[in-house]
């Protein structure tokens, strides 16, 4: 007899490999699956429990709507002058230590990832920008500034707002703004190691101070960008405050962007945003498919009980929490070389959720973990989705890239590791702000 | 063909028009259910409901119409390293695989979607067989991409020309 569910999975995974789009692969095996089913038990399943998993999947994910929203405003602030406001602000407070530009990209994705959720946006869109000022006297060569970018990028999504701690919390069920709230410190140590990586390096190949903006200019760089920098400010005010939901934030999000780059700073046409929004749509599209596409290949692992029976299968090991969490770590480590990071959080996750419950392991924390794997996973070569767009901006073939990325990477690993074992660090945060755990 | 192909191009610009729309009014229907309830103190149910049937459409529109190959999440580590022999080999495969699966079920899908038409959605009162109505055209043209992808295969008709200009989309 042939198992239905052993093939649905090897047909997931031969289409994947065959170049076809992830959620229309993990769709198609769904259905498969339900077809088989159908056949050997006509009673209990049928082939609509597909698009009815999909479609009523989507009708309720309410949380998901800030997906489409967090893009927008991302695409907004890109577009605008807002993104060269603030690197004008982090130039004058950081171009002046050595390897000042690098410092200035640390800076810069810090705050621009407390108003964006995603690091492929810091990356096209402030990333781009300073790529250009990094190379542009020769001042560093154009695989640093690009590996640079790129590490520095996956801080977006760990620093609220995030879109992958979105799909976290609709995999597990946990308080997007508690999430928000866990990625907080661990994204400021992330920035910290990175800068940190930043200056050993910059000593040891003698990289440049940036022009030294003078004190006195501080306060009108400042003024300049300070519309923009308020914007982190409402955001997080505004969910701690219960003034609005994650999703709703994001709607504000986008709101406030809109509002001071074409009134403030009069710099988007809506012709522009016009084409932003056609832009977030396409997007928001691709990663819907996915999103659609996990939810019916949730429906059979779940169907099938798989993520108990790995609870109860890991629990016959004895396995310490250490322990799983250095294997959990390595595997979705793995899995980054070589999938989406989004993906490995709609579909590896949920599998381990049940484990990790058993384990006593926080939900909270362990959101975190996933989400700053999946994002250095963004990374690593050799399918790291970051490295390919940071060596599309430089035209720099992505060996020399990867060569230049070790470093960051290794620095993250480290980061990776404080905040794997050091829960209490994690949440800390949440837990001032009222998360029971 | 290439009148396809332009006829092709001509939806996808057009259908993206109407996806930004529907973005659009996702982000002023937010934003008016935030002044609603805290500025008028008026929670309103209809703005949820707009906003999860416009991301719903969206999605599904974006897939049946307007979306590339190039835009779509995919995992061409492999499928860019083989040679283009494969390539189409692998083409042919995945797509008559995929187009089998969704053409068995589409009896299904339409039987779903159709039946929903008993129940209502709690704000507008508008039958659900409406609301999910865009599934059928998606489904569909799952069935009808995955049979080009083979037809491309098989022939191998733009195939070289086809993963360039993926890229610049």
């Amino acid at each position: 007899m042939i198992d239905p569910f052993a093939i649905s999975m090897i047909l997931i995974v031969v289409l994947a490999l065959f170049g076809i789009s992830v959620g229309l692969a993990m769709f198609s095996g769904s259905m498969l699956y339900l077809i088989l089913m159908d056949a050997q038990f006509p009673r209990g399943f049928d082939p609509s429990i597909g698009p009815e998993t999909m479609l009523q999947g989507l009708f309720n994910g309410y949380t998901l709507l800030a997906i489409p929203l967090f893009i927008l405003a991302a695409d907004i602030m890109n577009i605008g002058s807002l993104a060269d406001r603030l690197l004008k602000f982090c130039q004058a407070l950081v171009g002046r230590f050595r390897g000042g530009l690098g410092q200035v990209n640390v800076v810069s994705s810090v705050i621009f990832s407390g108003m964006s959720g995603s690091a492929v946006a810091d990356a096209v869109g402030m990333g781009k920008i300073i790529i250009g000022l990094m190379t542009r006297d020769g001042k560093y060569s154009p695989a640093y500034a690009a590996a640079i970018t790129a590490a520095t990028a996956t801080v977006g999504p760990i620093i609220p707002p995030s879109i992958p701690m979105v799909l976290y919390a609709l995999v597990s069920d946990q308080s997007v703004g508690y999430l928000f709230a866990a990625g907080m410190v661990p994204g400021l140590l992330m920035a910290l190691m990175m800068g940190f990586t930043n200056y050993v390096i910059a000593r040891k190949r003698d990289f440049p101070t940036d022009t030294e903006v003078p004190l006195r200019e501080l306060p009108r760089v400042t003024y300049e960008a300070f519309p923009a920098l308020m914007l982190p400010v409402i955001l997080l005010g505004g969910i701690y405050g219960g003034v609005m939901t994650p999703t709703e934030a994001a709607a504000v999000a986008a709101a406030y962007a809109l509002i001071i780059s074409t009134i403030l700073y009069r710099s988007v046409s809506p012709k522009a945003f016009w084409d932003a929004l056609r832009g977030g749509s396409r997007s928001a599209g691709s990663i819907g498919v996915l999103i659609g596409g996990s939810m019916t290949f949730n429906y059979v692992i779940t169907r099938e009980d798989i993520p108990n029976t790995l609870a109860m299968f890991l629990q016959g090991f004895d396995l310490s929490q250490t322990g799983f969490l250095i294997a959990v770590n390595i595997l979705i480590l793995l899995l980054g070389c070589v999938i989406e990071g989004g993906a490995i959080i709609l579909i590896v996750v949920p599998i381990l959720i049940p484990t990790v419950q058993a384990m006593g392991i926080d939900l909270v924390h362990f959101g975190v973990i996933a989400v700053v794997n999946a994002m250095i996973g963004l990374i690593t070569p050799p399918y790291g989705l970051l490295l390919f767009i940071v060596s599309n901006i430089t035209e720099q073939p992505i060996g020399r890239v990867i060569k230049e990325v070790w470093p960051f990477i290794i620095a993250l690993l480290l980061a990776l590791i404080l905040i794997t074992f050091a829960p209490d660090f994690v949440l800390w945060f949440p837990r001032l702000l009222g998360y029971q755990g | 063909m290439s009148k396809l192909r332009a006829l092709t191009d001509w939806v996808a610009n057009w259908g993206n028009h109407l996806t930004a729309a529907l973005l659009f009014s996702m982000f002023v229907v937010f934003v008016l259910q935030i002044l609603f309830r805290y500025v008028l103190g008026l929670p309103v149910l209809w703005t949820v409901e707009w906003v999860t049937i416009a991301w719903l459409w969206g999605i599904l529109f974006s897939f049946t119409f307007v979306m590339r190959t190039g835009d779509m999440i995919r995992l061409d580590i492999v499928y860019n390293a083989v040679s283009l022999k494969w390539q189409r080999a692998m083409d042919v495969v995945g797509g008559l695989t995929v187009a089998a699966i969704f053409g068995y079920t589409l009896p299904h899908a339409w039987d779903y979607v159709t039946f929903m038409g008993i129940e209502r959605t709690a704000a507008f009162l508008w039958p659900f067989d409406v609301v999910f109505a865009i599934y059928i055209p998606f489904h569909i043209a799952i069935i009808v991409r995955m049979l080009l992808l083979a037809v491309d295969g098989f022939t191998g008709a733009n195939h070289h020309l086809e993963s360039e200009s993926s890229d610049n989309d």
